[in-house]
């Protein structure tokens, strides 16, 4: 395992480091969608804090909880909200984010083997374009992408390894973001007046190490996010524009350390790091480094 | 049941902001004394708004900037500032949000002799607040 994280790094050390973060998109933390949970368990409360670095200077605090009702032990519902605050130049912005309300579907497991399917969709409470003293501000700073979004997608559990793809596609778009790079004094961030986001699909493979004590369990994992496509926003001349380069590959390494702290509660880290990006990320979703921490119980 | 549903609401509403470099306010663009008057209109309102004032599209040292004289408009959400080709917003410029500021600088590659019109539009829901109708000076 080591020498697979030492090759992917060095295969990849010349890019520079983002990630494509988790504050909107959902799809980064899609895994939290698919059913790991024991027959045993009815609900799952889940809360947790995420602080990543994104583009320039901007910092992001993007807490979240989450209820989880296991309706049987096929299939349960997880509801999220999230809030994010951004930090930087433009100054401080804190809004709530989005509300994912996702369904779980576990199959009949065979040897070695259990399939599971998630079908969610992801409500935004803004329209992504708050401001900050009347300056309208890049998607950067906003805590929602204003899309209601589609997500599905399948999980397969084989040993020590889970394997993971999904989609999530924007079907009603409600972005009425403001942002001109022309007007804000600065070329950080790309415009994105009217944004219209195209879909993403993602891959993710997770290998779960359980220590001795079983108290501990490591998943290391590789995601790759692909972006299916193009944005676009509406330029000062009226004219809806492409945005070159949007679309593409984001390749993040990422850990957690899930401790067991009693039978019903658990407290999980995760370290997340990006090795590959698009050329161009307007969306505000990329991050350079994200650091979570959550706390669970089950009942 | 209503009050509850008030909270909840108002809970997800809740948001706060702090200003930083980049929105604090910058140095007001102004009209040089030199500067001749192209175009001018007096504003106009759609219905249900209230609007005075004129405006004014100045030329100095290769550049046109518009400049809001007198103006005062009914509140409304993201209101921007737009040179119109009509006097509906179908194919227009840009320039930016309508702030405390009154003048709007327009980019040198529009031709401002093709835009007959100023527009003031409420972009996030679509509403057409203000028009002035430009003629030559």
């Amino acid at each position: 395992m080591k020498k697979l994280v030492l090759v992917a790094f060095l295969f990849f050390g010349s890019k520079t480091l983002f990630a494509q973060g988790c504050s909107d998109a959902g799809i980064c933390s899609i895994d939290k969608g698919f059913d790991r949970e024991t027959d045993s368990v009815r609900q799952v409360i889940e809360t947790a804090v995420v602080y990543s670095l994104g583009e320039a200077d901007v910092k992001y605090v993007s807490p979240y909880v989450a209820y989880t009702k296991h309706f049987s032990s096929k299939f349960s519902f997880t509801a999220r909200v999230t809030y994010s605050t951004a930090t930087g130049s433009f100054g401080t912005r804190s809004q709530f984010g989005d509300a994912f309300l996702i369904g779980n579907y576990r199959f009949k497991p065979t040897k070695q083997k259990q399939w599971s399917a998630m079908l969610g969709f992801k409500f935004p409470f803004t329209a992504s374009n708050l401001k900050i003293n009347g300056y309208s501000l890049p998607l950067d700073y906003q805590s929602s992408l204003g899309t209601i979004d589609v997500l599905a997608g399948t999980a397969l559990k084989t040993g020590n390894f889970d394997w993971q793809v999904a989609v999530q596609i924007p079907v009603v778009n409600l972005n009425r973001n403001s942002y001109f790079s022309e007007y804000s004094g600065t070329n950080d961030f790309p415009s994105t007046n009217l944004f219209e986001r195209k879909p993403d699909a993602l891959f993710r493979a997770t290998y779960s190490w359980q220590l001795p004590s079983r108290k501990l369990t490591l998943r290391p994992n590789v995601l790759f996010i692909y972006h299916l496509g193009e944005d676009t926003y509406e330029n000062i001349f009226s004219k809806r524009e492409s945005i070159a380069g949007s679309d593409g590959l984001t390749v993040n390494l990422n850990a957690v350390a899930n401790y067991r702290l009693t039978r019903n509660q658990q407290f999980e880290v995760s370290v997340a790091a990006p090795v590959v990006v698009r050329e161009v990320r307007p969306d505000g979703l990329t991050r350079s480094f994200v650091l979570g921490v959550s706390y669970q119980v089950s009942f | 049941m209503r009050t509850l549903v008030l909270i909840v609401c108002s809970f997800l509403l809740f948001g706060c902001s702090e200003e930083g470099f980049l929105t604090s306010g910058r140095l007001a663009e102004n009209i040089a004394p030199d500067a001749s008057l192209q175009y001018s209109g007096n504003f106009v309102p759609t219905a249900g708004i209230s609007v005075a004032g004129a405006a004014q599209i100045y030329f100095s040292e290769g550049s046109y900037k518009v400049q809001l004289t007198g103006f005062s408009i009914s509140n409304g959400p993201d209101l921007k500032v737009y040179l119109s080709k009509s006097d509906v917003p179908n194919n227009f410029v840009n320039l930016g949000n309508l702030s405390s500021q009154t003048v709007y600088e327009i980019p040198n590659s529009v031709a401002v002799a093709d835009y007959g019109y100023v527009l003031i539009h409420c972009q996030q829901y679509n509403h057409l607040f203000a028009v002035a109708a430009l003629t030559q000076n």
